[in-house]
């Protein structure tokens, strides 16, 4: 009986070679491979470049700090701490900094020196690079004419010693370490970004803890150690940073061991909260509003503003459609930050106080608009959801959906009557909000999109940002805060929260405030 | 034949300036501006301006057109503007593993199509035929999105067998998923058009005469039935054979597949104007191509099209 089951057996495989080829291809997959420290990531983008002098998107500004160096970084919190430079000191008018720098070299094995910072900033400048971040060494002396294709000021930027830097500043600019620690800021290998010109992107040289080992392009980008780099720690031989246009996808490839760490979508937040999966949180420098045109009427009217404001119930919106993945805002500095609000909420959910302001602004029978968005599912759920409140207290908001390039282009040309936005900080101080967000010097692609003009704001940024003294510096961002806060150019919304899982196999690994702030060397594999 | 092909490829030289020209102008017809993306989220007009003359944007429209068509006669399909990475290059490297992916799903399109469509014939009124027609069915009403996932959730997750996403180097394990999700609606589009052409041509004069002269069954299949049902499956593999070629936006997406679909819907977005007139330039080049070896193919498989042409 059993030489004849097997037969059949037989006989059938025989006549199914597909069933063959399908096991062979399990078979292959079963096969394990060997565990090596690799460490690997998702990217939801891939990167356009690794040159800090281009690089503007968020994949490529990770890409870049993991490649490269800066005088300074931001440690895990959010706080500056030593990079290239191993101390540094700011002369009493705050206008003289002086770096000293400690060892480190490039992938070739060349040691780094103060003329690579120099050079690497004048390269930031000079208007042939048409760099779109060389507005990070605007406060340096004479930076802007030298971009404007005047002469260099060579005073402002100097290599005493091949460890000695020294930057003169135009005017004081309490936020300068923290534009030293942006991407943009990033030392490169002079000989080689000046042999490579735009190539550098591909093949960069820097003195960060990785390099570029292979970049496949559309799948990932696989990062080895810089065996020259003074960041040496971790036990880490590879980053894989892995492509994943669908987050489904990275789901289930952080399912199945493909991915070490993965950022959870707030869609998928209350399956991983049921599982019972333990993830890591972290408020983000990051506000999301709806920008009110507050050039065009009727929203030239603080009372409408605020009418807005009150009509919309925000903390529902946040529970049923963020998955209370965000925090609500008083303000749009995130109170993690110095100066950021944390004053009373002045628009608790009220649609009959709504009402009476429309009606007190003379538009009691409301008035129609349109809110403006990026092509984005959840734009369009959260849209959707702020469209009905307004409805009900007599707004009728039409939703104008574009993909990205046209909506910048008409948000940045003042278009829309208003628009739902995110604004993410380069760098974790108030000043990255407030000023881009409400000088007015900054109208438009300057990041003041809702065209806010207030003298006022204007001349206290501007002192604030000279302001050395930490605590009076708050002291004027809070200021600043309050008073745009109450005159509501937006409609404010939350601050988002991101959530994390990460893999059992790995130790050490913290979400950091601002992404620029892991390096990943001082992450680990656990050992087995 | 011969002549035929020439006059078709001769058609490439118009079809291709038509292409080119109103691929050209359409970019600058559409909203939106290929420097605000490289532009990042805080900019200056200086900035934008420095960024339009190193791009050649700020040139009058008519001289960069003619620039362009300077550079598409050496060959040149410039670089991007937003990597700086030549576009010949970048098509070098995905086409061939658009071509992987859409080869693999069109040879399991035709096997799985033609064998369901044959068998579904000839077990029409039993049990096998109809569940298979009801398949074919739902093959041509599932969106690829939610097939893509639900293969993912079944293979990779739950039985562990195949890897979710990726390329692995062309592997054959990278290959299943992707191909089989892509093959899907191309198989049950053929499977329906098989049986269809089988029960049409099987009722024809032709068959009947064939039996009447005393053929045996296999010949009157192979040589009269089956040739004749082929012609419609022929059409639909160039169709879609043509558009798998120019990438499959959603199938790489979900599985994370590095071709073409994804590079030009990527260039799209973010108005990389050099990429999205190369790109376009290479499809329409393949669709040409794939579509003339459909029309030649025709003739090898019904000799009366064949005549017709000459």
């Amino acid at each position: 009986m059993s030489t004849l089951r097997c037969s059949d057996a037989f006989a059938r495989r025989r006549a199914l070679p597909p069933v063959l080829l399908i096991l062979l291809i399990i078979m292959q997959s079963c096969s394990g491979e060997e565990k090596r420290p690799i460490l690997r990531l998702a990217l939801q983008t891939e990167p356009t470049t690794a040159d800090p002098a281009h690089a503007v998107d968020y994949s490529s500004g990770m890409l870049v700090s993991l490649t490269h160096s800066n005088l300074v970084r931001f440690d895990g919190s959010g706080r500056i701490a030593p990079d290239l430079a191993v101390s540094w000191s700011v002369s009493a008018d705050a206008l003289t900094y002086v770096f000293s720098l400690g060892a480190a070299g490039f992938p070739d094995g060349t040691p780094l020196r103060a003329e690579d910072v120099v050079l690497s900033f004048r390269r930031l400048l000079d208007p042939a690079t048409v760099s779109p971040r060389w507005w990070v060494l605007e406060p340096l002396r004479g930076a802007a004419a030298f971009h404007a294709g005047g002469t260099f000021d060579e005073g402002c930027l100097a290599a005493p010693d091949s460890a000695t830097v020294v930057m003169t500043l135009g005017r004081p600019a309490a936020h300068f370490l923290s534009l030293l620690s942006m991407p943009a800021a990033a030392i490169v290998n002079s000989r080689e970004a000046a042999r490579l010109g735009r190539d550098y992107g591909r093949a960069p040289s820097g003195s960060g803890p990785w390099r570029i080992s292979e970049w496949k392009e559309g799948e990932a980008v696989i990062l080895g150690r810089n065996l020259y780099s003074a960041d040496r720690g971790g036990n880490i031989e590879q980053i894989i940073l892995k492509i994943f246009p669908e987050t489904m996808t990275a789901i289930a490839e952080f399912e199945v061991g493909g991915l070490d760490i993965l950022e959870i979508p707030r869609t998928e937040l209350e399956i991983w909260r049921t599982a019972g999966a333990g993830l890591l949180r972290q408020e983000e420098l990051r506000t999301s509003y709806i920008g009110l045109n507050n050039r065009k009427e009727p929203f030239t009217d603080v009372r409408v503003r605020r009418a807005l404001n009150a009509a919309v119930d925000v903390e529902t919106i946040i529970a049923k459609i963020l998955f209370g993945a965000a925090t609500r805002s008083r303000g749009s500095v995130p109170p993690v930050l110095k100066g950021g609000g944390t004053g009373p909420d002045l628009y608790p959910y009220d649609p009959d106080k709504a009402r009476a302001l429309l009606a007190e602004a003379g538009y009691a029978d409301g008035f129609e608009m349109e809110i403006w968005q990026r092509e984005n599912p959840e734009a369009g759920r959260i849209l959707e959801a702020v469209q009905a409140y307004l409805a009900k207290v007599g707004v009728r908001a039409r939703i104008v959906t574009r993909e990205w390039s046209a909506f910048k282009q008409a948000i940045d040309q003042g278009t829309p009557d208003a628009f739902y936005l995110d604004w993410i900080a380069d760098y974790p101080d108030a000043e990255n909000f407030l000023m881009p967000l409400f000088h007015s010097s900054k109208t438009g692609g300057g990041g003041n999109r809702v065209s806010y003009a207030d003298a006022g704001v204007d001349s206290m940024l501007e002192l604030a940002s000279m302001t050395g003294d930490a605590d009076e510096r708050a002291r004027l961002y809070g200021a600043v805060e309050e008073r745009v806060y109450e005159g509501a150019p937006w409609i404010f919304l939350w601050f988002p929260v991101k959530y994390e899982a990460v893999s059992p196999d790995i130790e050490g690994y913290r979400m950091p405030v601002i992404q620029t702030g892991v390096k990943f060397t001082d992450v680990s594999f656990r050992a087995r | 034949m011969l002549r035929f092909m020439a006059n078709r490829l001769l058609l490439l030289v118009p079809i291709l300036f038509g292409v080119v020209t109103i691929t050209f102008f359409l970019m600058y017809v559409v909203p939106g501006d290929p420097v605000l993306s490289l532009a990042g989220e805080r900019y200056d007009e200086e900035t934008l301006e420095g960024m339009r003359r190193e791009l050649g944007l700020d040139r009058p429209l008519f001289i960069q057109y003619l620039n362009y068509l300077g550079r598409l006669a050496r060959f040149d399909l410039g670089r991007s503007f937003v990597t700086g990475r030549p576009v010949s290059e970048s098509i070098a490297e995905r086409f061939p593993r658009t071509l992987l992916l859409a080869s693999s799903a069109m040879l399991l399109a035709v096997a799985g199509g033609v064998f369901a469509g044959m068998l579904s014939t000839w077990r029409r009124y039993d049990r096998l035929g109809r569940p298979l027609m009801a398949l074919s069915l739902a093959g041509v009403s599932i969106p690829v999105f939610w097939l893509g996932l639900m293969l993912i959730y079944l293979f990779s997750i739950k039985l562990r067998l195949l890897p979710p996403s990726g390329f692995g180097g062309g592997s054959l394990r990278y290959l299943v998923l992707p191909a089989l999700t892509l093959s899907f609606a191309s198989m049950a589009t053929i499977a329906r058009v098989t049986r269809a052409g089988f029960m049409e041509a099987g009722s024809g004069d032709f068959v009947r005469t064939a039996r009447a002269k005393g053929l045996a069954e296999s010949s009157v299949m192979a040589k009269h039935v089956f040739r004749n049902a082929l012609i419609p499956v022929v059409t639909i593999v160039g169709t879609d054979f043509g558009s798998y070629l120019s990438g499959s936006v959603l199938t790489e997406t979900i599985f994370g597949w590095p071709g073409l679909g994804r590079y030009i819907v990527q260039a799209i977005m973010k108005r990389d104007f050099p990429v999205i007139q190369g790109s376009i330039l290479f499809m329409a080049v393949l669709f040409v191509v794939v579509n003339l070896l459909v029309d030649v193919s025709y003739g090898l498989i019904d000799p009366r099209i064949r005549q017709r042409g000459a």
